[in-house]
């Protein structure tokens, strides 16, 4: 019992960090329809400006805000600059640019910062607390905790603001909006920078656990994108339920199905997805869409 | 940026069926001169530029896959390596096992072309970009899942396997006798493709990745044709697989790694998506753009890279394929500005 509990919570843990990426992913598609590619990557520079901030002597927590800021910047200049040029157009050539984008800014990491493990220490101590007979790490816990407050701040921004009105306008129907006078292209900005910052939350996070590589998001992106598809990619509570469910299953299947084993636990989403996609195409939370000609 | 000037050949190809022109003589000229070089080159290279070039052909076959898929078809897949990795494996299973060598190919094509299959049947049921989002998933499982099945694979190790020596009959050097078998398979696959893309199948593929609505509206069903487009993509990756056992001899997990099918797809883009030219071009911009920024600087490899694409994507939409179409119409509009000044100063 103690030791599925504390799979349990790990998998909570992990399945945060999916969906952090996942909700990114999600804010992005939202906004301009595309499937950002370079969404893990651009949180791994991230993470490795919160190394840096850090290796100047910031408190961790400061290098963190530091880096979200920063992320903020670099997510809406890339929108300007890269991705404006492929809004509007095909939709697999704007896809096949942010896979550029991700081999760019995975070279940049690389080239800065080498391609060797790196350390980034943990905004939570590695201790444990006993919680039913189980060991539950503060590291999960806190992971955990923290998404879960952005995600409803999120939900807050989206809701009650005039900032995430005009973001959901915009999303909407973007011809409507400039018509009614918002600045389409300054939103779309915001979104790629609301995007970019939570995916240095997730990157700051999820660093510790995996050690800093340029490739350290790869995997994550790929659970972050089962997530999505699972949670019927509109809909944001279906990403994060989604996320969490494939970080506790993973976790347990590693643990108590022989075969699947540690090595093997990233085809368990998958198995999962084939079986939905086959039943409910939709996606668990999704719906429907009509398109109209 | 308009749909069509992403591959702007094919949809010329498509719609300009009914008024075809004559190929010129010299476009068959050029032809033929190419294929003697292609046949008499190995005969006088030394062993590294064979090796070379067999490479080449073996990542065109591999990119024409990608291209059935994605140029064709528009439907993106960050895969491909998979099915390339899935061919190698079985080519080097059977060829250890002792099969007969034509099984032994069947195989290497049947089996990833029946994984495209399955995947196809639950991917291709969201519309979009969900067949990019599955397709990612398979690099990234099947490295753990080669290392694991290590009674079959050789695991971490690899498994490698001679079958590709030239016969006491041939009168060649090994990298000969390999240089012309790639030639012979992808020349026939290359045909086989050609052919595919030009007919019925082809224009049906085009209008379902025009607009799928158009598609429906015609009788078209997109989820049909797509899974049909990723099966051929798959098995054509199967057999890019066998020719890279054949030259290579040796496959490992490190083969179907995420980042080759990254590379793929760059290569398909700057060579030019939807087309024949293209994936030739994409084959030799696997092979030789690596080892060239390898030898500027190792560390700048995935950056250069990255720039390259980009900049195609920005400037270049239909890739380098397309640089001749660009020239025509380029001189056409030039021809037709000083045609109609006069008309207008009268």
């Amino acid at each position: 019992m103690g030791e599925f509990i504390q799979l349990v919570v790990d998998g909570l843990a992990m399945g945060s960090v999916y969906a952090a990426l996942g909700l990114a992913i999600v804010l992005v598609n939202q906004s301009t329809g595309l499937i950002n590619f370079a969404q893990g990557g651009m949180a791994v520079l991230s993470a490795y400006l919160t190394y840096a901030f850090a290796g100047m002597g910031l408190p961790l927590i400061l290098a963190i805000v530091a880096s979200v800021i920063v992320s903020f910047a670099l997510g809406a200049l890339i929108e300007r600059f890269v991705m404006r040029r492929f809004e509007g157009g095909d939709p697999d050539t704007a896809v096949v640019a942010t896979v550029g984008m991700l081999t760019l800014i995975t070279g940049v990491c690389g080239w800065i910062w080498s391609y060797n493990n790196l350390h980034l220490a943990s905004l939570f101590p590695a201790a444990s607390f006993g919680l039913l007979g189980a060991a539950v790490s503060w590291r999960s816990l806190g992971t955990f905790l923290v998404i879960l407050v952005i995600m409803l701040g999120l939900q807050a921004l989206f809701r009650y603001t005039k900032l995430g009105l005009a973001l959901r306008a915009v999303a909407d129907n973007p011809a409507s909006s400039a018509l009614s006078g918002l600045p389409v292209g300054r939103l779309l900005m915001v979104g790629w920078g609301l995007a970019a910052g939570l995916g240095a939350v997730a990157g700051a996070l999820v660093a510790p656990r995996l050690t800093l590589t340029p490739g350290m998001m790869d995997t994550v992106l790929v659970y972050a994108l089962a997530a999505v598809i699972l949670g019927g990619m509109m809909s944001p509570l279906g990403v994060v339920v989604a996320a969490w469910a494939i970080g506790v299953l993973e976790n347990l299947a590693a643990v108590y199905v022989p075969w699947i084993g540690h090595d093997l636990k990233i085809a368990v989403p998958f198995v999962l997805l084939f079986i939905v996609l086959l039943l409910r195409p939709q996606g668990l939370f999704g719906r429907k869409t009509v398109v109209r000609v | 940026m308009s749909q069509t000037s992403f591959s702007p050949d094919l949809t010329a190809a498509v719609t300009t069926v009914p008024f075809q022109r004559r190929t010129p003589w010299w476009v068959w000229a050029i032809g033929a001169a190419v294929v003697l070089l292609l046949v008499v080159a190995p005969l006088v290279m030394d062993i590294p530029t064979n090796q070379m070039l067999a490479r080449v052909g073996v990542f065109a076959v591999a990119v024409l896959g990608l291209n059935v898929i994605m140029g064709y078809t528009g439907q993106v897949s960050l895969g491909q390596i998979f099915f390339l990795g899935f061919g190698a494996y079985v080519t080097a299973y059977g060829v250890q096992q002792e099969w007969p060598i034509l099984l032994t190919f069947v195989l290497a094509i049947v089996l990833p072309g029946v994984a495209g299959l399955i995947v196809a049947f639950a991917a291709a049921r969201l519309g979009g970009l969900a067949i990019a989002m599955v397709t990612i998933a398979l690099p990234i499982i099947g490295v753990p899942l080669a290392k694991r099945l290590s009674d079959l694979t050789g695991g971490s190790q690899g498994i490698s396997a001679r079958f590709s020596d030239a016969p006491e009959w041939s009168g060649l050097a090994d990298d000969q006798w390999q240089y012309y078998l790639v030639l012979l398979i992808a020349a026939i696959t290359f045909v086989l493709v050609y052919n595919l893309t030009r007919g019925k199948f082809g224009r049906a593929l085009a209008i379902v990745r025009e607009n799928e609505n158009v598609a429906k509206a015609m009788g078209i069903s997109p989820y049909r044709y797509k899974v049909m487009a990723f099966t051929i993509a798959a098995m054509i990756g199967g057999v890019s697989g066998f020719l890279y056992m054949v030259v290579v001899q040796y496959t490992s997990p490190e083969t179907l790694a995420f980042h080759h099918s990254i590379n793929l797809l760059a290569s398909m883009v700057v060579g030019g998506a939807g087309s024949i030219a293209g994936s030739i071009l994409g084959g030799f911009y696997y092979v030789f753009v690596p080892n060239l920024t390898n030898e500027i600087a190792p560390t700048l490899t995935a950056l250069i890279q990255g720039i390259i694409l980009l900049v195609v994507l920005f400037v270049l939409p239909g890739g380098l394929a397309s640089i001749p179409h660009r020239i025509r119409r380029m001189l056409r509009s030039r021809r037709a500005d000083t045609d109609s000044s006069p008309s207008h100063s009268k």
